[in-house]
């Protein structure tokens, strides 16, 4: 297969379908190239869908299009220790009208229905199409090739939206070709099937409301924390961990997950469930610092390719940056068929509107918040301490109280040290 | 959850060949051996008569962590399977 379109994008995730759907309907020629059987085959994600502002524009109505779960009317917060738990959560029936600000939902479908959208729109959709080389001729990329009848694509311009490793960027030189431990963690994932009523009674919901939960405190020590999204009749539970402590710890991610499915306050939430699917993939969770170059002389670099994921510690957000991300470039590729210049420079306008959004404010507001989540303390002793202290609240047990300060303080010096507490402090107010 | 069983879990389209391969003589010098226990699917194992490193990559999630904690570039390849070939999720 030799063809010349007018823009070509690797990768049907979120960001590439995003960006192959917005080309399409201002009625260019795009390719919409995937590895996979279908788009989503080979995606994997925690859960959780924030709104996507960008798909709004492009679908008004996009909770009653697109296949989604629940939509998240309930979010909360545990710490928890091998025995205890402490839970915040925060309700609101605002959050249960639309526009909704977040939902459950499966990438295999919800991928593979935006790409199909793309595709109505008038992208030429291929599959089980790996990149195999990124075509650079006089310093500009022009095309690619892929493993698929040794096929030849040419386009003025490529969007590389293949995800996390983006060996597109790689290729075209955008991206360093070692990637730094410290700024990547890897998501596991068990899917668990549970009845709706079951979910709806265990997590206080009705109708299609979701709830969204992290927790601090559930991974061995390992620097990370876990989650548990409810879908319409399964449960998405898993745990996040960064690699260099991960790898450091010398624990495996499924040992760390069953200690955390068999933490006994979370055992009864996922009682009487059966594992139906076990998943993994690496995040880039190094923020604004990692970001890759994002333009060469006709190539975009968008979604986790780019490194757009933000991950504070209260959201993890990725693909509602992915999907804005997507249709910036889209906009950009546009107007450079507008002036036919796909040259770095006029490309750059999609630098411009990143900058312009909540993508890159967003990334570069919480730049320093990775710093803070490598206080490790956070992930075992300070849980500890809360679940402890907690504890000795509620306790009624014929001995006098001492005063919620005292205790504290008692705690704070057994279980962490006054100066680290100082010194944790001091981090946390850096880097927010 | 025990990962023995992920072909129960997790459906596979298995290649003839392998998408990843070590080179031996570098695992040999390594210490450290991130992959054997970051890898999320158990795909690396150490055997410790041999002092070797193996990966089976026919339960392997393309998640990406082996190219990520492997200091040493052990790879003779690192790539994704063929199109069509590889993990295939169903829901998550």
């Amino acid at each position: 297969m030799n063809r010349k379109f007018q823009a070509i994008v690797v990768g049907a995730g979120p960001a590439g379908a995003s960006a192959a759907l917005g080309m399409a309907r201002a009625g260019l020629d795009v390719a919409l190239v995937e590895r996979g059987n279908f788009p989503g085959e080979k995606s994997m994600f925690g859960g959780l869908l924030h709104r996507m502002t960008s798909l709004e524009e492009l679908f008004p109505d996009f909770w009653l299009r697109a296949p989604l779960e629940r939509h998240i009317a309930k979010k909360g917060t545990t710490f928890m220790t091998a025995e205890s738990s402490f839970h915040v959560q925060n309700e609101t029936t605002n959050f249960s009208r639309t526009p909704y600000n977040g939902y459950t939902c499966f990438r295999p479908r919800f991928d593979r229905w935006l790409a199909q959208e793309a595709q109505k729109a008038g992208a030429t959709l291929i599959t089980r199409a790996l990149v195999e080389d990124v075509i650079i001729r006089g310093g500009k990329v022009s095309g690619i090739k892929i493993l698929r009848e040794g096929g030849i694509l040419e386009a003025p311009v490529v969007i590389a939206a293949d995800g996390v490793l983006s060996f597109t960027a790689l290729k075209a030189g955008l991206r360093r070709p070692k990637f730094n431990v410290g700024q990547m963690a890897v998501g596991v994932k068990a899917l668990i099937d549970l009845p709706k009523e079951v979910i709806d009674d265990r997590f206080g919901l009705s109708g299609d409301q979701g709830f969204a939960n992290e927790y601090v405190g559930c991974t061995g020590g390992v620097r990370g924390g876990g989650f548990l999204y409810t879908n319409y009749d399964t449960v998405s539970v898993g745990l996040v961990l960064h690699l260099g402590s991960l790898r450091e710890s010398g624990k495996t991610p499924y040992d760390l997950m069953n200690s955390f499915l068999e933490q006994p306050q979370l055992a009864k939430l996922l009682k009487g469930g059966r594992l139906l699917e076990y998943s993994a993939h690496v995040i880039p969770e190094g923020g604004y610092d990692m970001i890759p170059e994002l333009v060469g002389d006709g190539i975009l670099v968008a979604g986790d390719a780019a490194a757009f994921c933000n991950a504070t510690g209260v959201n993890l957000e990725g693909i509602n940056l992915a999907t804005h991300s997507g249709s910036l470039a889209a906009k950009t590729v546009i107007a450079a068929h507008g002036e036919k210049d796909f040259s770095k420079k006029g490309l750059s306008r999609y630098k411009a509107l990143l900058n312009d959004s909540y993508v890159m404010k967003d990334l570069k507001a919480f730049r320093h918040a990775p710093h803070m989540l490598h206080i490790d303390r956070i992930y075992q002793e300070y849980p500890e301490l809360i679940c402890s202290m907690m504890e000795h609240i509620y306790r009624i047990d014929g001995t006098p109280k001492s005063s919620i300060s005292k205790l504290l303080l008692r705690e704070l010096k057994e279980k962490v040290g006054l100066k680290n507490a100082l010194s944790d402090i001091f981090t946390a107010w850096r880097a927010l | 959850m025990n990962i023995d069983e992920i072909f129960d879990y997790t459906s596979f389209t298995i290649d003839r060949e392998p998408h990843i391969i070590l080179d031996p003589t570098v695992c040999a010098g390594c210490v450290q051996r991130g992959c054997v226990n970051s890898c999320p699917a158990r795909c690396y194992s150490y055997n410790e008569t041999e002092g070797s490193v193996t990966f089976v990559y026919d339960g392997c999630l393309e998640c990406g962590t082996c190219y990520i904690v492997c200091d040493r570039n052990a790879f003779t390849r690192w790539g994704y399977p063929r199109g069509g070939f590889g993990v295939a999720f169903r829901m998550t």
